[in-house]
């Protein structure tokens, strides 16, 4: 009897064990930014590293994603706002095919950089849990601000944010 | 004899638990390419769906599941 418990036990314990689910820890506001290294469209390296000192959105996205869509044209319009005053943008793709990608930077202009990782290896490193998801890094190389999903009226909360991370000095 | 059926029993039952857990696989956000086109939808019209679900809802209270419960009229 006491022998078939403990079959059983361990059983259910391989079943758990087998069955969970490595779950990602998203970085929270305070914490240093994972450093990334991808591909941008122009075939340059793009690294967080090169960006020490400024204020830097890293927006993560996808071409099959709808608020996405949305976000892309706003994302461009921060990084025209305020690049003059210390801020970038990196905004990283995450479309499995590079042909999707491509096919919807065709139709839209913009200037922030794009970079690409159809690998997924950045948004593991950040413990993305939504899409699309966007983090705002400090001028100390620290996530400040983090939201997921996006609407319009984000952009003001965007907004507030980067003015007072520019006005942090390094 | 007995010793031997239970092991054998434990190892059919890891390889059976193996192959069940192999079967689970957690889709990334940023993985959800297919099952972001619209054709993966169950329902053609969400607007329809909802009303469905809030008629059932209401007449059908304890049959639930749709996380809210109604009066009996439908009208809340």
């Amino acid at each position: 009897m006491r022998g078939r418990r403990s079959t059983l036990s361990f059983l259910l314990a391989a079943m758990v064990a087998g069955g969970a689910a490595p779950g990602a820890q998203a970085v929270a506001p305070g914490q240093p930014a994972p450093d990334l290294r991808l591909q941008a469209e122009d075939g340059k390296v793009v690294s967080l590293a090169a960006d020490k000192g400024k204020v830097v959105l890293v927006d993560f996205w996808a071409s099959w994603c709808p608020p996405c869509k949305t976000a892309f044209p706003e994302v461009d319009s921060l990084y025209r706002e305020f690049q003059p005053r210390g801020f970038d943008v990196i905004a990283v793709n995450l479309d499995e095919r590079r042909r999707d990608a491509e096919d919807f930077l065709a139709g839209r202009p913009h200037v922030m950089q794009v970079a690409f990782d159809p690998e997924g290896k950045s948004p593991r490193a950040f413990g993305l849990w939504g899409m699309p998801s966007s983090f705002l890094v400090g001028r100390d190389g620290r996530v400040r601000f983090v939201h997921v999903g996006y609407s319009g009226k984000v952009l003001d909360s965007y907004r507030r944010e980067i003015e007072q991370l520019l006005a942090e000095r390094p | 004899m007995r010793q031997r059926t239970r092991v054998m029993v434990l190892v059919g039952g890891v390889v059976l638990c193996s192959a069940l857990a192999a079967s689970c696989a957690t889709v990334q956000p940023w993985e959800r390419r297919e099952l972001a086109n619209p054709c993966m939808v169950f329902d053609a019209s969400a607007a329809q769906a909802a009303y469905d679900a809030h008629w059932q809802s209401a007449r059908e209270g304890s049959a639930g599941g749709f996380g809210f419960q109604g009066g009996g009229c439908g009208c809340k």
